[in-house]
């Protein structure tokens, strides 16, 4: 009897062992799948980021050669192109700050929405100030500018539409059961990504008075 | 101007569908194009994929609806996947006959080639007088010539068309071989029929993907590329 009751405890043991090692190594890859799944998420939505960002770049860079082109032209619009410059200033400024971090801080997000939504009503109200000067309007040289800006400003729209996609990807999986719990074990690393708001300063833009 | 569409395109990017796949370089559903220079056309557009390997596309339909054209471009650019995979060399010009619209929208490795200056000096000086003038034909074939001389031919490596086997792929077909010859020793019936129903699969389904324009196989196929709201707009 107390034979047998030893060699059932063994044998119990070695059953929860082998339960647990199976249950573990389930759990395991589990974790695994999981964890690499959201990686591979992470990563399109990193990579997006950096086409938003590199979309962003090229409207700044766009805009010292804008304001030069129509500066002769209309000389004493000075304000308009202050705003311009200020905005891009800012636009700088940001950027100068770590961009990469920019996406995993919701406050500095906010910040950058926010500047180059100021630069983009300061370009809308810079291009319909410049309809009224139709001898400017009528070059090549403004001609070809507006398309370049035009270009870039549907890229920006582009690139801010698939981040919004791969965001909400990433957030969709991330926040599903049981990724939410195992997503929780790594902390920081699989924090919620922000989206992009419909840009609401640049549909008030172009209301200007004349 | 560009902002309030940019607002709309927003707005509506969510419910909006695309048309499907063209099946043909040259899709003119407006009426816009006689037959003969459609089929110029087409058959030009085919010759140049074969050539350098470029998908240039021409969609003419009549209108967009409440769709703002870019956002209509880069949505059905998405979806037809003009242009080879990773290499996102195509390009499309759409044209909508009643909006009195037309859009250059060009794949991201032809940004370059076709910046949006250039895109829209074409619509502008190219297309637009001509078809305010009444000639479609002419002005839709000059934009397109206009285009493809800013691609130019330079990179015409021409894209890998004959299949070339390596040791795997001889590996894998003998496997497949082997599998079958299996097969139809213990389910003749399966194995005849699994031999039919690939080898008439293979033949109606023409198109090529992974580079579309298979010489043989007719009809246009995307290839996967993609673009991301580069070239311009215009009106007429």
């Amino acid at each position: 009897m107390k034979k047998l009751g030893a060699f059932g405890a063994f044998g119990c043991v070695a059953i929860i062992v082998g339960v647990a090692l199976v249950v573990g190594l389930a759990l395991g890859l589990m974790v695994m799948g999981t964890y690499n799944s959201l990686v591979s998420l992470d990563q399109t939505v990193e990579a997006q980021w950096a086409q938003v960002e590199n979309v962003y770049q090229r409207r700044a860079d766009l805009v010292p050669n804008l304001v030069e082109t129509v500066k002769g032209a209309a000389a004493f619009e000075k304000e308009t192109f202050t705003a311009v410059t200020e905005a891009r200033s800012r636009v700088g400024q940001i950027s100068g700050e770590a961009l990469e971090g920019v996406m995993r801080d919701p406050e500095a997000f906010a910040r950058f929405e926010q500047a180059q939504g100021a630069l983009s009503s300061a370009l809308n109200r810079l291009m319909v100030v410049m309809e009224q000067y139709p001898d400017l309007k009528a070059t090549a040289n403004f001609r070809d500018l507006q398309a370049q800006l035009e270009g870039t400003e549907n890229r920006i729209t582009v690139e801010r539409m698939r981040f919004n996609e791969t965001a909400r990807a990433f957030n969709t999986k991330r926040m599903s059961f049981p990724t939410v719990v195992i997503a929780g074990f790594f902390g920081e690393r699989f924090r919620e990504k922000p989206y992009f708001k419909a840009q609401e300063g640049a549909d008030t833009a172009p209301l200007v008075k004349f | 101007m560009a902002a309030v569409s940019l607002v709309f395109s927003a707005a509506q990017s969510r419910a909006f569908e695309p048309p499907p796949d063209p099946t043909r370089w040259v899709t003119d559903n407006a009426g816009l194009l006689s037959n003969a220079a459609r089929a110029t056309l087409d058959a030009h557009l085919e010759a140049y994929e074969r050539q350098t390997g470029h998908q240039i596309v021409v969609w003419i339909d009549r209108t967009t609806g409440d769709v703002p054209i870019e956002d209509f471009a880069v949505r059905a650019f998405e979806k037809w996947g003009v242009g080879r995979k990773g290499r996102d060399d195509g390009l499309v010009l759409f044209i909508f006959s009643e909006d009195r619209r037309a859009r250059i929208e060009v794949g991201y490795d032809l940004e370059d080639r076709v910046p949006d200056a250039a895109a829209s000096r074409v619509i502008r000086e190219v297309l637009a007088p001509r078809l305010q003038a009444g000639d479609a034909d002419g002005g839709v074939s000059a934009a397109v010539d206009a285009l493809l001389a800013a691609i130019g031919e330079e990179s015409g490596s021409v894209p890998e068309r004959a299949p070339q086997f390596g040791l795997g792929q001889i590996i894998l077909f003998a496997l497949i071989g082997l599998a079958f010859l299996v097969l139809l020793v213990t389910n003749p019936s399966l194995a005849l029929y699994l031999l039919f129903s690939i080898l008439s699969g293979g033949r109606g389904g023409g198109g090529f993907s992974g580079g579309g324009g298979f010489s043989g196989g007719g009809g246009f196929s995307g290839g996967g590329g993609r673009s991301g709201g580069g070239g311009a707009s215009g009106s007429w």
